[in-house]
């Protein structure tokens, strides 16, 4: 009797204590480019208006599938952060992997949110079996960086300032010849060395064709939609091939490419808007602009994916209830204060942070908000997501492709094949 | 009175505890449990359930592994050789020079070699960067184009090797020197007196005498370079990494990204014995040729 | 050519040291530029500004120099505290490893016990033993001990170093006996005869196995890289290419970090070079 006595004192002493004391909440993420400046703001931000009741902590990690292989490895053994960045594309795959700690009810009251606060597809995104995993941030997608001067020198700019007749595969190629006799040897600038951005771009292409990389019988590249599969290969081999952007470039070295003037055209993810506006805003960049991604095939599409935060599920080393409402609570000011966000490029996933005068007049956000409405989000697959199986597989077989070490139909079919494998 | 001197049995147990707890906990459990492991469908952590030899079927049949056993003695192939050859020339080089300008010359060679790998991943891509590379300039020059070497998988291992050879080809030197200096000069002199020539004395003195150390360069490149990963794990980041992958690269992929640490541990100890079965052979290679 | 004169031989030694040697020396000396290169043009380009860097044309030598990019990595980086992690785990393994080795090695070579003989055996054996291929179950191991990301469980695995127990009982061995029974006349104990006859006896292997010990620890990266998820316990080489947010996809930042991370050791060996590679020609010539 007398122990159990003082153990409750003990306890309550300790959760008095704790309840007092500061939280320090660790955060991983993997923003490194222009976003992870401005989600370094955030975070001061936050820091300085919950002096001495939050602290957030933040690492960052290498994007991709070194951030995922910490996260799951460090999770198992209970060495995970207290909240982190998550692609809402690979949510299958660590909700299956055992990564993730469920967000209950009590949690989103905790954050002061309510799922209806996001679009319906988001909110599905973060769902997995009726259960919520994660809270969505954004949406982001690749878009088209564009150099205005030279665009307008090539005849290639309408009265508003917008691209004109890149619509079409065989126009957009017309258009990278009307740069090149501007005196770009090669005007088109990808990153064409790793399986993340070439799948990001193939992807697109497929569903411009509407095609499906993973049917509702769990094959992959079922019937004619290896065709497509490799239609779309061929397209963005032919860029390279052709001469109209160089094989093999290195992530930073494409946006060098494209900042530096030797190209005019450049697709990469929306998170490369803030590098932009800030060489911009430095003077040390031109007239440029970003729109959503021409129409190579029969339809507008767009491949994107959502950043979101979940919370590890640190095996053998569960949160203080103080702590994951701490956490909750970081995550619903985030939230609250992504209109912010948008300068970063991404959409805020937050309804009330889109619908904002700030937000609707934010450039070039305005411009190519429009390809939300034929977002193409990864196949719902534990083998599909960032750093999962099909990303390696990109790396793996479509970017040799782009890069004409295999064909387009080697490559597809070897794809397939390899993931079919890894399916059971 | 004679001292009575403590039984020397238990001194003895007390100046090997430190090392026999270590070695049992951190060297002895962890491959009995690795043996254990290799049966089962375990996760990284956390037990599994039992599948017999079901993991080794499926490595004889994993195109992946057959990749990266290839890739690793592909590897090893470009490295041990032309590091021990390159080392005996270098040193042989630098062995002629005196004073400060061997010490200039050994530190030229010897540095890379301290360097953690992570900077030397770091200043090689740089200097071999596809766009802003400075070796880009010659490689134009030669190629009609730039040749992001990382990127091209024909290229890929014999450019990692070259990086490494680079890297640790310092070592060997050192360890020739030493051997070349054991090698009295009153030889060559009385030699020289014979009107030898200078090739004779290469091959009738100096090489006999440096081929034990010449096999154990080679045995230490061997042993090191067959756990190949970090290198090749770190230029390849982000490109093909099925291509690219070493053994130890196949352990850490299935243990730590799959979350397939029984299949992980298999991979291990096809490589263990690996090892040891080329560490034996080369040992009696080396017994064979001391006999003779 | 027999039986010329001493004179006459060192002529001919002379002509040749200036034709063929002239040659080889040259050879060398081109050899060692192009090894010292890479290392330059890494320092070069640290001290760039960083437009210059990717400047089309090559520019050997800066027209521009600063130190911008080092302040920036030493003030938007943790990378003193990667030092500190460093510091202590290579600082600890060189010790633990040494001192146990040493106490090993001297059991091993000048007292008897039963098992010695399977003891020897079972050390020489696994001096061929590939660590990495125990790397998952030292993951497994840490855990169970709750040591992933710290120190210790940074440091544990790699004390497992048959090869310098090896070395210290060949150099124990060598030790002459007179010595040793003359001190045993005096009446030292064993830990007596350890502490003032064999190891000062032996500094220089000791100095030898601690210093390559040292740098094989600062240089290490696979097990630091699994066993630490947090970045306050990164040692500096998994430090510089895990965390990316402190220098993003600036070059000059890149080199700068990653030299900041060489130096130290870079240091030691530039101050200690004699040292060093007597270390390493010791440890090979006894082994040979």
């Amino acid at each position: 009797m007398k122990r159990a006595f003082w153990a409750a004192l003990l306890s309550s002493a300790f959760s008095v204590s704790a309840a007092q004391a500061q939280e320090v909440v660790q955060w991983w993420d993997f923003l490194s480019g222009g976003d992870g400046a401005r989600m370094k703001q955030l975070i001061d931000q936050f820091n300085t208006e919950h002096e001495g009741e939050i602290q957030i902590e933040a690492t960052t990690l290498e994007w991709g599938t070194p951030f995922y292989t910490k996260v799951q490895t460090s999770a198992a053994v209970g060495e995970g952060p207290d909240v982190m960045t998550y692609h809402l594309s690979r949510l299958p795959l660590g909700v299956e992997t055992g990564t993730l700690s469920p967000l209950t009810e009590a949690d989103m009251t905790a954050a002061g949110l309510a799922p209806t606060d996001f679009q319906q597809a988001n909110v599905d995104a973060a769902t997995v079996d009726g259960q919520m995993y994660a809270v969505p941030f954004d949406i982001h997608s690749v878009v088209l960086y564009y150099n205005k001067e030279r665009l307008e020198a090539a005849g290639l700019l309408d009265a508003n300032g917008l691209p004109m007749g890149l619509d079409g595969a065989e126009e957009f190629k017309a258009a990278l010849d009307k740069l090149k006799e501007g005196g770009l040897d090669q005007p088109l600038s990808i990153h064409d060395s790793t399986g993340d951005s070439t799948w990001r771009i193939f992807y697109s292409l497929l569903n411009q064709q509407g095609g499906q990389f993973l049917d509702e019988n769990g094959e992959f590249l079922s019937g004619d939609n290896l065709d497509k599969a490799v239609a779309a290969t061929d397209l963005m081999a032919s860029w390279v091939s052709e001469g109209y952007a160089p094989p093999n470039i290195e992530y930073a070295a494409s946006i060098a490419r494209f900042t530096g003037g030797e190209a005019a055209l450049h697709i990469n993810g929306v998170w490369e808007v803030p590098t932009m506006t800030d060489l911009h805003a430095k003077g040390e960049l031109f007239e440029w602009g970003a729109v959503q991604l021409p129409v190579f095939f029969d339809q507008p599409a767009t491949w994107a994916d959502s950043h979101a935060f979940a919370i590890p599920n640190n095996q053998g080393n569960e949160m203080t209830p103080e702590r994951r409402a701490a956490v909750m609570q970081v995550i619903g000011w985030m939230a609250k204060n992504s209109t912010f966000w948008g300068t970063a490029g991404h959409l805020p996933a937050y309804n009330p942070a889109r619908d904002t005068d700030e937000f609707r007049a934010m450039q070039p956000n305005a411009t190519y908000s429009s390809l939300a409405e034929t977002a193409a989000f990864d196949p719902r697959s534990p083998l599909a997501g960032v750093g999962s199986p099909v990303y390696d597989a990109a790396g793996n077989f479509l970017m040799p492709a782009v890069n004409g070490e295999l064909t387009g139909q080697e490559a597809m079919e070897g794809m397939r094949d390899d993931l079919q494998g890894q399916a059971y | 009175m004679t001292r009575t001197r403590r039984p020397e049995a238990l001194i003895a147990l007390a100046l090997l505890a430190p090392f026999l707890l270590t070695y049992a906990v951190l060297f002895v459990w962890p491959t009995a449990q690795l043996v254990a492991l290799t049966f089962t469908k375990a996760p990284l952590i956390g037990a599994g359930d039992w599948v017999g030899f079901g993991n080794y079927e499926r490595l004889w049949k994993d195109r992946l592994f057959w990749t990266a056993t290839w890739n690793t003695l592909y590897f090893v192939l470009l490295t041990v050789i032309p590091s021990t050859l390159l080392g005996l020339a270098i040193a042989l080089g630098v062995n002629r020079l005196k004073g400060w300008a061997q010490s200039l010359m050994l530190a030229a060679f010897f540095l890379p070699y301290i360097l953690p790998v992570s900077v030397v991943y770091r200043i090689w891509s740089w200097l071999l960067d596809g766009e802003f590379g400075l070796l880009q300039v010659p490689i134009a020059a030669l190629m009609g184009e730039n040749v992001p070497v990382f990127r091209v998988i024909p290229l890929f291992i014999p450019t990692v090797a070259l990086v490494t050879v680079w890297w640790l080809v310092g070592f060997n030197v050192l360890l020739f020197i030493a051997g070349l200096r054991n090698i009295s000069a009153e030889i060559y002199e009385a030699a020289a007196l014979d009107g030898a020539t200078r090739g004779q004395m290469f091959r009738r003195i100096t090489w006999p005498l440096i081929w034990p150390i010449t096999v154990l360069v080679a045995t230490i490149q061997l042993i090191l370079q067959l756990k190949i990963f970090d290198q090749i794990y770190l230029f390849a980041q982000g490109g093909r990494t099925d291509a690219t992958l070493s053994m130890v690269g196949l352990i850490y992929r299935s243990a730590f990204q799959k979350n397939q640490g029984g299949y992980g541990a298999t991979v291990a100890l096809v490589l263990f014995l690996l090892i040891v079965a080329v560490s034996v052979l080369q040992y009696q290679l080396l017994r064979a040729r001391g006999q003779r | 050519m027999t039986a010329i004169p001493m004179e006459a031989a060192r002529v001919t030694r002379l002509r040749r040291l200036n034709v063929a040697g002239g040659a080889l020396t040259a050879l060398i000396v081109l050899a060692a530029v192009a090894w010292a290169f890479p290392l330059y043009w890494g320092i070069v380009t640290s001290l760039k500004v960083e437009q210059d860097v990717v400047r089309p044309g090559v520019h050997l030598i800066p027209e521009r120099w600063t130190l911008d990019a080092y302040t920036y990595v030493l003030f938007n980086s943790q990378i003193g505290r990667w030092y500190v992690n460093s510091v202590v785990t290579a600082g600890a393994v060189t010790v633990l490893v040494v001192a146990m080795s040493a106490a090993a090695g001297y059991a091993l070579s000048q007292l008897r016990f039963p098992g010695k003989r399977l003891l020897w055996w079972l050390i020489l054996a696994s001096f061929m033993v590939p660590i990495p291929a125990l790397l998952v179950n030292h993951f497994v191991l840490m855990a169970q001990f709750g040591l992933l990301n710290s120190w210790a469980g940074v440091v544990l695995p790699q004390l497992i170093a048959p090869v310098t127990v090896i070395i210290y009982k060949q150099f124990f061995d060598s030790v002459p006996r007179d010595f040793r029974e003359a001190a045993v006349m005096d009446g030292a104990t064993e830990l007596q005869l350890l502490f003032r006859l064999y190891l000062p006896m032996n500094w220089g292997i000791t100095t030898a196995l601690a210093i390559i010990t040292f740098i094989g620890a600062w240089n290490t990266f696979l097990w630091p890289f699994l066993a630490v998820t947090s970045e306050d316990m990164m040692n500096i080489s998994v430090g510089i290419t895990q965390v990316n947010d402190a220098f993003g996809v600036r070059y000059a930042r890149l080199m700068a970090a990653a030299l900041l991370a060489a130096l130290p050791v870079a240091l030691v060996y530039l101050v200690f070079q004699r040292r060093v590679t007597q270390a390493i020609m010791l440890t090979a010539g006894i082994k040979g």
